[in-house]
């Protein structure tokens, strides 16, 4: 591939995840509206919203700094790398090396620490909550994220996510795709881990860190939570579903049907649940962490010797 | 010049600065960073060339002969040592000033070179009398610059628990190294890999190595003495001091044979350290004393990387042994830099403050943006994130992680909860920086000497920047150290070829640079944008509270009470709590702390035990005659009755 094609592929690549991106949380709310029996938001309410925190002017806190601005839009730019890490069909990821799978973990972790930073530049009790939560909980969540991708390293021989996520994960997939559900879930702050919904501060984790942020920085955090959404959606499908050898309009379709059905089943989950209590929340991550070892394990049983 | 020319005018920069230690502090810095410049070259020349420098002394002092040699591993440690020795010195004379500190500041400097200069002789010794002497006084010049202020109770206790943890890892030495001797029939260290009954010395050496480099459990004298000392000197300390254990370990497990089970125990106790290290350190209030258990972690890493090549070598799987050693090989000068870095951001806040104590600080940006700047880069760096150094040497590691995990045999067992023990180190590294950068810098100042903070001068924000810059240059285009990784692995063991840097590092270096650059546009795009659109200043949102005071920011404790709940076990977190109790509250308090688990709960029992075991014997000594009587009695006795025994057979 010649500089020019990839230059191109990497700028495609950014602008069609971004433009997806604020459809699933518009899909969730449907189906929960829909399960409620209420009209509920348009589909593009997020595309409106995005809109207009752009023209918006800003209130900042006093105790802030610039890089109050900056930790939003480091985290930004860190979860688009990170989608440029996904494989989409044949052509593979716009950006592909060994190793980029560490890569893909260490990007999400760096989009948390300038949330987090960001967040405490406030001197807000109650963000110092949210962060603290957001990293402990996070602890746990990595690790599960960590165990699934080696299992797929494991059936593979490989630590590139372009090689990883081609084949499914074979025996244990079903402990695999409950696990990165789980993970899902948590890392995107959706019921049982954390409400969207909540009005009461106290309650709350990735909503309380974004309380002191307005206009366009709130605009990039909420984006980049609708593309971290997104690229998880896109990792469980790829992890479950063979989309290695298919053709590209299969690809395609495949994975927006799966992101869809993903994208129903937290709505889903969402109306029929409610929240955790807060101690109860690492074990339900253990749990998650124990389904992608339990895979592992199985992994390690069929793995090729 | 040659080698031995500019080692030999690092010499002469040290005596000199000896001689104007006392008088000229100026000429005493000049000289220190000439030697630093000088040793830098060495390094640079033998990793570069590749060439080994060898010089023998003809006549025979003592009856050892006197030789001298540098070589990859040797020249590799040495680089550290000049680069984070040079910038301490310079951070040292802005921020440890005579003017301040008459007594000590100039007694410090004496010691400082004496450090240095035995650092370098062990660096360079060949024979195991010689590398013990040096070794002997590197301890004891660490042990007096620990205590320069020894007025003070807390650090004469810290020196004197790092002064008696020494001894037991020098005795260890001395065993190890006499061992050697009469097993080899001279004292003269070089490779010896085909004898294969030197292998079970490993073990003394894993213990007085990984007592220096602060390997759990044998940390116990390190956060308090990096905690106590003058914040140059615990830069120079964590920066340098304990890799000198790390020295060792690679310098011995490259010559000499090690038995089956040592990179398996390595790596556990390096995963050991790494996890434990960080959970300690969470549990801190104290800045230092933080940054001072992150060594431990830090150390952990490194002897992942360092058990996995050990294990790889022993099974010829040259791949990614290579990788796991360049890891943490990397991790050690990584750790060097950022941890240094770090050191000087805590020494100036508390030179700025007067104070360690987290829960005190908070909102020092406006007055220290520098510091405040410096730090938190150091933090992304320490916590292993993209796009710098810190991230690269872990991904290393990560990468020889995988390796193994594919190779077949129980190997893979292992390889998968090490890199899931990695992965949640580096998770709570983020939340304990996360916390320290938070507390100590953001929000609003807890207190009235946070409120008058103000910002060091030049000679203490430029070796900060300094620093700063080698973690960005490392992190931007790692492939740049690579040729010096596959120098120190291949002189490690040569049966590894040099390769050039795999197309993946390259190609992550890249990676790097883009997210560096489209991280800052973007972050100046949106500061535009915001300035465009109208900013305006207003009291935090505090659910409607419209007076929010400093004191009601979240603490440090409370930040990091989640995760030591779960490591409550081994943290055993210690809490004195007065509630408010009548109608009519008058007095109210909440206290906490981690204290050091193993220190309180093993060492100093087992320490009681002893000295009461003495006390009792003591008993014997009494001073009445008659009894010493009954003992010669006794004794004859006893003579008596074993050589009738011993007749009879």
């Amino acid at each position: 591939m010649s500089l020019v094609t990839h230059v191109l592929h990497v700028c495609a690549s950014i602008v069609i995840w971004l433009l997806l991106a604020p459809l699933i949380p518009g899909v969730i709310n449907k189906v929960k509206a829909w399960l409620a029996g209420r009209t509920g938001p348009p589909l593009f309410q997020l595309y409106f919203d995005l809109a207009r925190q752009w023209q918006k002017s800003v209130v900042l806190s006093t105790a802030a700094s610039p890089g109050h601005v900056a930790g939003s839009a480091v985290a930004f730019v860190s979860l688009v790398g990170a989608s440029l890490l996904l494989p989409v069909g044949r052509a593979g990821a716009p950006i592909a090396f060994e190793g980029d799978a560490v890569l893909f973990v260490y990007l999400l972790a760096l989009a948390r620490f300038s949330i987090s930073v960001a967040a405490l530049e406030t001197g807000s009790a109650f963000e110092g909550m949210g962060v603290a939560r957001e990293v402990s909980f996070a602890v746990l969540a990595e690790a599960a994220v960590i165990t699934a991708l080696l299992v797929l390293g494991v059936q593979t021989g490989s630590v590139s996510l372009t090689k990883m996520l081609a084949p499914a994960a074979g025996a244990g997939t079903a402990l695999l795709a409950a696990g990165l559900y789980m993970v899902l879930l948590a890392e995107n702050c959706r019921v049982p881990f954390d409400d969207p919904n909540t009005h009461l501060e106290l309650t709350m984790i990735h909503e309380v860190m974004v309380l002191d942020h307005s206009g366009p920085p709130l605009a990039v955090i909420l984006h980049g939570a609708a593309l971290k959404l997104l690229v998880f959606c896109v990792l469980l499908t790829e992890a479950v579903v063979p989309l290695g050898g298919l053709s590209p309009w299969v690809v395609v379709a495949t994975l927006a049907g799966a992101v869809f059905l993903t994208a129903v089943g937290v709505g889903v989950v969402e109306s029929m649940q409610a929240r955790l209590p807060f101690r109860r929340v690492p074990m339900l991550l253990t749990t998650a962490f124990l389904l992608c070892l339990f895979a592992l394990m199985i992994a390690w049983e069929r793995k090729p010797q | 010049m040659t080698p031995g020319w500019l080692l030999l005018a690092a010499g002469a920069c040290i005596a000199l600065g000896f001689f104007c230690a006392y008088r000229a502090p100026r000429l005493w810095l000049v000289a220190t960073l000439g030697a630093a410049a000088a040793a830098l070259a060495v390094s640079a020349w033998v990793l570069v060339a590749g060439e080994v420098w060898d010089w023998q002394l003809a006549v025979t002092p003592g009856g050892e002969g006197l030789r001298l040699r540098l070589d990859g591993v040797g020249a590799f440690f040495l680089a550290l040592l000049a680069v984070i020795g040079g910038v301490c010195s310079l951070y040292a004379h802005g921020y440890w000033r005579d003017e301040d500190h008459p007594v000590s500041a100039p007694s410090g400097r004496v010691w400082w070179s004496t450090v240095w200069a035995s650092m370098v002789l062990v660096l360079l010794s060949t024979n195991g009398l010689h590398f013990l002497v040096a070794w002997e006084l590197f301890s004891i010049g660490v042990y007096f610059l620990i205590t320069h202020e020894r007025h003070k109770s807390e650090v004469r206790s810290a020196g004197w628990l790092f002064l008696a943890a020494s001894r037991a890892g020098t005795l260890c030495l001395v065993v190890f190294f006499a061992g050697l001797a009469t097993r080899t029939g001279s004292w003269e260290l070089g490779p010896m890999r085909d004898r294969a009954e030197l292998a079970p010395l490993f073990w003394l050496a894993l213990f007085g190595f990984g007592l220096k480099a602060g390997m759990y459990p044998l940390h116990i004298w390190l956060p308090s003495a990096h905690a106590n000392a003058p914040s140059h000197v615990s830069a120079l300390l964590s920066g340098v001091s304990i890799k000198m254990g790390i020295y060792g370990l690679v310098r011995f497990s490259g010559w000499l044979p090690t038995p089956d089970a040592a990179g398996w125990v390595v790596a556990a106790l390096g995963a050991t350290s790494a996890v434990l290290g960080v959970a300690f350190a969470l549990g801190q209030h104290d800045l230092k004393r933080l940054l001072a258990y992150h060594s431990v972690e830090n150390i952990g890493i490194i002897l992942i990387g360092l058990g996995f090549a050990m294990v790889a070598s022993a099974r010829g799987d040259e791949m990614w042994g290579k990788l796991a050693l360049a890891g943490s090989l990397l991790h050690v000068w990584n750790h060097g830099l950022f941890k240094a870095l770090l050191f000087l951001g805590a020494g100036s806040v508390l030179h700025s403050t007067g104070t360690r104590e987290m829960s005190r600080l908070g909102g020092l940006w406006r007055a220290m943006p520098w510091t405040a700047g410096t730090f938190a880069l150091g933090a992304v760096a320490i916590a292993g994130l993209p796009p710098l150094n810190g991230f690269v040497s872990e991904w290393l590691v990560y990468l020889g992680l995988f390796g193994a995990m594919s190779s077949p045999g129980p190997l893979s067992w292992a390889a998968a909860p090490a890199a899931i023990l990695l992965c949640m180190t580096g998770a709570l590294a983020l939340a304990c920086f996360v916390k320290a950068c938070g507390v100590v810098f953001l929000g609003l100042p807890r207190s009235e000497v946070a409120a008058r903070a103000h910002e060091n001068g030049w000679l203490m924000r430029v070796p900060m920047l300094l620093l700063s810059l080698a973690c960005v240059t490392i992190g931007l285009v790692p492939a740049l150290v690579w040729p010096l990784l596959a120098r120190v692995t291949s002189t490690w063991r040569p049966s590894w070829t040099e390769s050039a840097a795999p197309d993946s590092l390259v190609a992550l270096g890249g990676f790097q640079v883009a997210l560096a650059a489209v991280s800052l546009l973007g972050a100046a795009v949106l500061w535009r944008c915001v300035k465009r659109n109208g900013l305006v200043r207003a009291v935090t949102w505090d659910c409607g509270y419209a007076r929010p005071t400093a004191r009601m920011q979240y603490t440090a404790g409370s930040f990091a009470a989640i995760i030591t709940s779960w490591f409550a076990w081994i943290l055993r977190p210690r809490r004195h709590v007065h509630p408010p109790m009548t109608p009519f509250p008058v007095r109210a308090s909440f206290e906490s702390h981690t204290p050091e688990t193993i220190l309180a709960l093993v060492v100093q029992p087992g320490g009681l035990l002893v000295m009461r075991l003495a006390g009792a014997a003591r008993r014997l000594q009494h001073g009445r005659l008659q009894a010493y009587v009954l003992y010669v009695l006794i004794g004859v006795v006893g003579l008596a009755l074993l050589s009738v025994i011993g007749g009879a057979r």
